[in-house]
C-alpha cells in the first residue's frame, strides 16, 4: 500500500469516520481505523460492531492494500501536519510510514484482516430520502428512545417508510415522541427499528440538501450519499403497538407559553427529589399551579397563566420528562391535553408552519398526599 | 399452736446467699469487686474444679484490720455507705455489705488480710457455713486474700445445679473479663487448675486490654463510639458490620463503670446498625453509658446485674444513635492492610470507669468523665476527588487518609434501602405510570407472596392488578434510576419474597425494603457515566450509614494511605 494525499483531504475523511470509533473497547482493533488504498481513492472505515461508517477520499494511489492504524494517533498527527501532500506507505502488513514535508512518522497498526467486516448491504433498489427530512425526524424523536437495556426494542427508533410519508417513533415506556412527514420515498413500505447511535451518525454526516439512498439487506441497513456510507444492524421487531396508547379522548386542553412553562418547571424542580423529579400541576380556569414537596428537602410553589378548557385537574409528572419534551417543541406555544391523573398526557406544537406533524406523550406520576 | 416461726439466722443467710451467690462465678465477681473497691492494682484469681472446690482472690488493696476482718463476714457490714442517702449515685461496686456474709454462709471461707499500718502482721479468719471458727494472727503483707472452699457443701440442692466444669469456668472468666474491661488500671490474672486463662496487665490503652482479653483480631474489628446527648454519654466500641458473625458475639454494657445486663439496650444498639448487618449475624458491642447518678438505680438486682433507668427511652435512644453515628464515618468502612482505622485508644477507660477508680467514691457527674467528643464528620460528597470506575463494578476515589473503594451495587443498595424505608413509612413513593403496561406471569406461590405484600409493593411504586390466572399487570412502577428494569426487579422481588430470601429479618418493612433495594440497585458489571458515578456517591454520602450495605457487607473499603506508604517503603 502506497499513496499520496492532500492533508486537507485526509483530514476531511478522518473527520467523517473518527467519531464512530468507540471511546472504550475491549477489542483493540476497534480503536483503529481501517485505511485502504483502492482504485477510487483512500477508503477510511470505523466501526463499533453495531454501526460502521466508511468514506472514500481522493488520493494518488501508487499501490493498493490496507492496514489499520490507531485512530486517535492518526487524527493527532494529521492535525499537526502542514498543508501539503502526505505520503503514506506500508512497511510489511502492520507498519506504516507517514511523510509530509520534512516530518516523518512510523506507526504500528494491526493487520487489516483483523478488522471486523460489516455484512454488505446491496443498494440495488433503494429508498430515496432527503437528508434534511431525515434529520428533522431524528432530532425530534430519537431522544425518547430507552437507554435501559432490558427491552432492546425500545432502545431503537421505529422508522416507518410508506410510499407517500415517513414517520419516526421512540419511547422508553414512560414517554413517547412521534413525528410524521409527507415524503415520496418511492417503492415499498417498511418498518425499521434503528439504533439511535446509527441515526446520530446519519444526522451528523450528511448535508440537509443531500439525497440519501437507504437500503436493507437482511438485518442490516445502509445509508449512502456520495462516497460516504453508514451501516447499522437493525433491532428485531415487532415494535409495540404505539397507536393504541395514543389517547384520543383527552378532553382537558391547555395552551401554554413554552418558555414560561419551562422556566416554572425549572424553578420548582430545584427542590424536586433527584430520584423522581416529581412535580404536581394543578389546572383550573386560567391558571396552572405548580407545587413540589420533597420530604427532607422542602417545597416550592409557582403559577403561570394558561388558557385551559375542562374540569379542574391535578396531575403529577416527572419534571425532567416534561422539560425534555418542551426542549424539542418547535413553537412558542404548546398544547397539552389530559384525560385523568393516571392517563397519558399529550404535548403538541401550536401553529407550526411545517408540513410535519409532531406529537409527544408523557405518562404521569402517581400523586401521593 | 402457731405455725409461723422466725427462721434461724443460718437459714436466713442461706436464703440471702441464694440470691447473691448462684454459682462460682458469682463468688468470683463479688470478691473481685471487693478487691477493686479496696483500691487493688493487682488481682489474682485462682480456681479449682471450676470454682466449686476453690475460688481464691488475692489483691494488694488496702486490707482490713482485725476488727474489720471479723465484721466483714457479718451481714450488712460495709465500709462503703453509711445511710440510704449514700445509695444515690453510689460509685463503689459494693454497698450492701452482704456479699461476704452470703458467700461464707454456703462455704468454708478463709480471709487473710493485713493493713499497711500493722507492719507485716495480719489476720486470718476462718468460717464454716457462716460461723467463725477461728481468728489468728499471721504474718503477711498489705492486701487481702479470700479463699472460698467447698461451695454449697451445705446446700446440696444448689450443688446439684452446678453445670459442667467447663461452663462454670467459662462463667467465672466472663465475670473477670467484664471487670477487666472496666478497669485498665488494674492487672488481672486468672489461673484455673494451674493454667493461666486470662492475663491482662495494667495498661492505659484499651486496645491492649481488648487484645489481652480477646485477641488482636477482634480488637481490630471494632469501631469507636463516642456520643453525648444531654446528660447521657455513650462511649465504647462496636464491631464493624462486615465482621459480625452468626455466633460468638460479645455484648458488654457498663453504666457509670458498672457492668450490667440489658437485652433491650443491646437491641437498641443493634437497631443502630440500621440493617447494615446480615440478619443472621449479631455484632459485638462494648458500650459504656455515663449519666448522672440519680438517673440510674443500681440497687434493683440481688447480684447487681441489672439496673433501672429513670428514663429508659432516653437511654435507648442515645445508645441507638451512638451506634449509628459510629458506623457513619469513612473510618467505619472496612479496611485492609495495616495503619488502619478503628482505634482511638485511651478514651475508653475514662468512659467506662469514671467514678470507680481507686477506692474513693466520687459522685458521678457529667463533664468530668468525658473528653471532647472528637468530630468525625462524614465525608463530604464534594470531597471525592475524581472518582473512577474499575471493573465496571467499583468506584475508586481519594480521601484525606487513603483510597476509598466503593462497591457500586452495595452502595446503591444502601441508598435505595434508606429511600424505600422512608417511603414505606410515609405511605408511598411516586410511581411512574406506564405507557405500555407490563404483563407478568407468576407461579401460584409467587402470586400468594405478592398478594401478601401488596401494600408494600404499592408503597414503593408498583401498581399491579391481578389479571386472571397467575398473571399480574403492572400499570405503574418505581423509577429509581434511568437503568432501572422494572420487570426484572418485580420478578426477582416476588421470587425472593416467595423463597424467604431475607427471612431472617423479623421486621416486615425492613425485609421488604432490603429485598427491593437489592433487586432495584444497579448491578456489578454495569458501566456508569461520570455523572452517574458522582450522583451515586453524593446520594451514598447523604445516607445514614454510607459504609455498609444491607447484607452485612461493606459498601466502602479503604486502602489507608499509611498502608501504601508502608508497601512503598516510605514510612
Ligand atoms: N478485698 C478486700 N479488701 C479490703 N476490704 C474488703 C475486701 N473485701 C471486703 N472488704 C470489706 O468488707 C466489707 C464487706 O464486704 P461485702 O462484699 O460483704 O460488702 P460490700 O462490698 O460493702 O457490699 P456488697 O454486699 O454490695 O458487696 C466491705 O465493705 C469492705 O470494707
Ligand atoms: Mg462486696
Amino acid at each position: 500500500m502506497k499513496f499520496t494525499i492532500a492533508r486537507e483531504q485526509l483530514q476531511e475523511g478522518l473527520t467523517a469516520v473518527a467519531p464512530s470509533v468507540p471511546a472504550k473497547t475491549t477489542l483493540p482493533v476497534l480503536g483503529n481505523l481501517l485505511v485502504e488504498a483502492t482504485k477510487d481513492g483512500v477508503r477510511l472505515s470505523a466501526t463499533d460492531l453495531d454501526v460502521a461508517v466508511t468514506t472514500v477520499v481522493p488520493a494518488e494511489i501508487d499501490s493498493e492494500g490496507g492496514v489499520t492504524l490507531p485512530a486517535r494517533k492518526l487524527v493527532e498527527i494529521v492535525r499537526e501536519l502542514p498543508n501539503a501532500g502526505v505520503r503514506v506507505s506500508a512497511i510489511g502488513d502492520q507498519r506504516v510510514q507517514i511523510e509530509c514535508g520534512r516530518s516523518k512518522f512510523k506507526l504500528l497498526g494491526i493487520p487489516k484482516e483483523e478488522f471486523p467486516r460489516f455484512p454488505p448491504v446491496k443498494f440495488d433498489r433503494p429508498w430515496r430520502v432527503t437528508s434534511g427530512d431525515l434529520q428533522k425526524l431524528i432530532e425530534h424523536v430519537a431522544f425518547a428512545a430507552s437507554t435501559e437495556e432490558s427491552r432492546p426494542i425500545l432502545n431503537g427508533v421505529l422508522w416507518e417508510l410508506r410510499p407517500e410519508r415517513m414517520r419516526m417513533v421512540a419511547t422508553n415506556g414512560h414517554r413517547l415522541a412521534r413525528m410524521e412527514l409527507p415524503a415520496a420515498g418511492g417503492k415499498d413500505s417498511a418498518d425499521l427499528i434503528v439504533p439511535p447511535k446509527a441515526l446520530e451518525q446519519v444526522r451528523r454526516l450528511f448535508d440537509p440538501s443531500e439525497e440519501l439512498e437507504v437500503a436493507r439487506t437482511d438485518n442490516h441497513l445502509g445509508f449512502r450519499s456520495g462516497q460516504t456510507r453508514v451501516f447499522t444492524r437493525l433491532i428485531e421487531g415487532p415494535y409495540p403497538n404505539y397507536e393504541q396508547v395514543i389517547p384520543r379522548e383527552n378532553d382537558k386542553i391547555a395552551t401554554v407559553d413554552r418558555q414560561m412553562l419551562t422556566a416554572a418547571l425549572r424553578r420548582v424542580g430545584v427542590v424536586a427529589s433527584d430520584q423522581t423529579h416529581r412535580v404536581r400541576l394543578a389546572f383550573s380556569g386560567g391558571t396552572l399551579r405548580f407545587s413540589v414537596n420533597t420530604p427532607d428537602l422542602g417545597e416550592a410553589h409557582d403559577e403561570i397563566a394558561v388558557s385551559y378548557q375542562g374540569d379542574p385537574l391535578e396531575i403529577g409528572f416527572n419534571a425532567s420528562y416534561l422539560l425534555e419534551i418542551l426542549k424539542y417543541m418547535p413553537t412558542d406555544e404548546v398544547r397539552l391535553t389530559f384525560k385523568a391523573p393516571e392517563r397519558a398526557a399529550t404535548v403538541e406544537p401550536v401553529g407550526w408552519d411545517d408540513p410535519a406533524s409532531y406529537l409527544c406523550l408523557v405518562m404521569p406520576l402517581r400523586l401521593i398526599d | 399452736m402457731g405455725r409461723i416461726v422466725v427462721l434461724p439466722d443460718s437459714v436466713v443467710d442461706q436464703i440471702a446467699a441464694g440470691e447473691v451467690v448462684e454459682r462460682p462465678a458469682s463468688v468470683v465477681k463479688e470478691l473481685v469487686e471487693n478487691s477493686l473497691d479496696a483500691g487493688a492494682s493487682e488481682i489474682v484469681i485462682e480456681l479449682e474444679a471450676g470454682g466449686s472446690s476453690l475460688v481464691r482472690v488475692s489483691d494488694d488493696g488496702c486490707g482490713m484490720d482485725r476488727d474489720d476482718a471479723v465484721l466483714a463476714i457479718n451481714r450488712h457490714a460495709t465500709s462503703k455507705i453509711r445511710s440510704s442517702r449514700d445509695l444515690v449515685g453510689v460509685a463503689t461496686y459494693g454497698f450492701r455489705g452482704e456479699a461476704l456474709a452470703a458467700i461464707a454462709a454456703v462455704s468454708t471461707l478463709e480471709l487473710e488480710t493485713a493493713v499497711e499500718e500493722d507492719g507485716g502482721v495480719g489476720t486470718r479468719v476462718r468460717a464454716v457455713a457462716g460461723k467463725i471458727e477461728s481468728v489468728d494472727r499471721i504474718a503477711r503483707r498489705r492486701g487481702t486474700a479470700v479463699s472460698v472452699r467447698r461451695l454449697f457443701f451445705n446446700v446440696p440442692a444448689r450443688r446439684k445445679f452446678l453445670r459442667s466444669l467447663r461452663s462454670e469456668t467459662r462463667a467465672a472468666v466472663e465475670a473477670v473479663v467484664l471487670l477487666a474491661l472496666a478497669r485498665l488500671d488494674v492487672s488481672f490474672r486468672l489461673v484455673s487448675e494451674g493454667r493461666v486463662l486470662l492475663d491482662a496487665p495494667r495498661t492505659s490503652q484499651i486496645a491492649e486490654r481488648l487484645a489481652a482479653l480477646f485477641g488482636r483480631r477482634f480488637a481490630e474489628e471494632l469501631l469507636p463510639v463516642d456520643f453525648a446527648s444531654g446528660a447521657i454519654s455513650v462511649r465504647g466500641f462496636v464491631q464493624r458490620p462486615a465482621d459480625a458473625r452468626p455466633a460468638g458475639r460479645r455484648a458488654y454494657l457498663f453504666v457509670n463503670g458498672r457492668p450490667f445486663k440489658d437485652p433491650l439496650l443491646v437491641r437498641a444498639a443493634e437497631a443502630g446498625y440500621r440493617a447494615a448487618i446480615n440478619p443472621g449475624c449479631r455484632p459485638s458491642i462494648l458500650l459504656a453509658i455515663s449519666l448522672p447518678g440519680e438517673s440510674v438505680d443500681v440497687n434493683v438486682h440481688p447480684a447487681k446485674l441489672e439496673v433501672r433507668f429513670r428514663d429508659r427511652f432516653l437511654v435507648e435512644r442515645a445508645v441507638e444513635e451512638a451506634v449509628a453515628r459510629a458506623l457513619r464515618p469513612m473510618e467505619a468502612a472496612a479496611a485492609f492492610g495495616s495503619g488502619s482505622v478503628g482505634f482511638r485508644s485511651g478514651e475508653f477507660m475514662a468512659a467506662v470507669a469514671p467514678g470507680l477508680s481507686g477506692g474513693e467514691a466520687s459522685p458521678v457527674t457529667e463533664g468530668s468523665l468525658f473528653g471532647e467528643a472528637e468530630s468525625r464528620a462524614p465525608l463530604a460528597p464534594g470531597g471525592v476527588g475524581n472518582p473512577i470506575q474499575v471493573f465496571a463494578t467499583y468506584i475508586v476515589f481519594e480521601t484525606p487518609d487513603g483510597l476509598a473503594i466503593v462497591d457500586q451495587h452495595s452502595a446503591h443498595e444502601r441508598v435505595l434501602y434508606e429511600a424505600a424505608m422512608a417511603q414505606l413509612k410515609s405511605g408511598g413513593a411516586a410511581a411512574q405510570h406506564l405507557l405500555l403496561p407490563l404483563t407478568i406471569e407468576l407461579e401460584p406461590s409467587e402470586l400468594a407472596a405478592f398478594e401478601e405484600h401488596r401494600d408494600l409493593f404499592r408503597s414503593v411504586g408498583f401498581e399491579a392488578e391481578a389479571f386472571g390466572g397467575n398473571t399480574v399487570v403492572l400499570h405503574a412502577v418505581p423509577n429509581p434510576h434511568p437503568r432501572f428494569d422494572a420487570r426484572r426487579c418485580f420478578e426477582e422481588l416476588v421470587a425472593d419474597l416467595t423463597r424467604g430470601r431475607f427471612g431472617a429479618w423479623k421486621n416486615r418493612l425492613e425485609r421488604f425494603a432490603a429485598t427491593y433495594a437489592c433487586r432495584a440497585a444497579i448491578k456489578a458489571g454495569q458501566l456508569l457515566e461520570p455523572v452517574e458515578i458522582r450522583e451515586l456517591l453524593s446520594r451514598l454520602f447523604a445516607c445514614e450509614l454510607p459504609p455498609h450495605d444491607v447484607h452485612g457487607r461493606p459498601a466502602i473499603v479503604q486502602l489507608p494511605r499509611a498502608e501504601l506508604e508502608r508497601r512503598f517503603g516510605r514510612s
